[in-house]
């Protein structure tokens, strides 16, 4: 190994460098905090006109659901000049994402269970508006959590 | 874990931001890197082109729709060097007895 005029003081800057550039990464890629009351909205809308039980409107709204989310995720993969290392999410990560979705389904599911076993009226809806207040209201802390995950990962190859 | 040795390539200063953002990428865009670097479009296409001499960058030029794209990625070579150059400044800091906190 070589290091030609190396010390410690500049090897440490140049590790906080290669720190500070893997986090600019990071916060760069991350979801928009719009992305999820976005998502929220059109999971509602398509619902509620599921729940209609009327064709023509399912039919609209199927329609509309489709654009609307191509329109987020277009968005969202437009503005991405750059894909972040997946290795960097790791295990941690991973699990932590479909955790995330897991507990969504089944709070959209048990809550839409509940609001039909109580007699209420358009209970799926009411099971997708609770989902949608629950992803505008952690979709930015699970961003912020993954970010932390990201960017204090070991560097150089997992060292 | 890789075999600290240190790069003095990838060691220079704007090299090292480069490599460093593309450590951490699967691919970017010209565009990204020229503005997260500050650098003209001369000066980033000097500095990867020494880095692709060296097989440490991979470009491909490609059209999205009308528009022209430009994506690097690090190759494996590239990768594996940035790994033992990041093992190598780790292991000059860690005798010494300094520490390097990431940010958060």
């Amino acid at each position: 190994m070589t290091e030609p005029g190396t010390t410690p003081a500049s090897a440490a800057d140049a590790l906080a460098e290669i720190h500070a550039r893997r986090d600019q990464v990071v916060t760069a890629t991350l979801i928009p905090h719009w992305y999820w009351p976005a998502l929220g909205g059109l999971i509602i809308a398509f619902t509620a006109a599921v729940e209609t039980h009327r064709p023509w409107v399912v039919a609209v709204g199927s329609v509309a659901y489709a654009i609307g989310l191509a329109a987020v995720v277009g968005r969202v993969v437009v503005r991405h000049r750059a894909q972040v290392r997946t290795s960097l999410i790791g295990v941690h990560g991973a699990i932590t994402i479909a955790g995330y979705v897991l507990v969504l389904v089944a709070l959209s599911v048990g809550t839409g269970f509940a609001a039909e076993a109580a007699g209420l009226a358009w209970p799926a809806t009411i099971g997708a508006i609770t989902t949608a207040a629950a992803m505008t209201a952690t979709g930015l802390p699970l961003m912020r959590y993954l970010r932390r995950v990201m960017i204090t990962r070991p560097l150089g190859g997992g060292r | 874990m890789s075999t600290p040795r240190f790069d003095e390539l990838i060691h220079a200063p704007t090299r090292l931001s480069l490599v460093s953002l593309l450590a951490a990428t699967e691919w970017a865009e010209f565009r990204y890197l020229r503005e997260h670097l500050g650098l003209s479009d001369s000066a980033l296409s000097k500095q990867l082109t020494t880095l692709e001499q060296a097989g440490y960058v991979t470009i491909r030029k490609s059209f999205v729709g009308k528009r022209p794209r430009t994506s690097v990625t690090l190759s494996s070579a590239g990768r594996a060097a940035f790994d033992g150059h990041v093992a190598a400044l780790q292991e000059i800091v860690a005798r010494s007895g300094l520490t390097v906190l990431p940010g958060g």
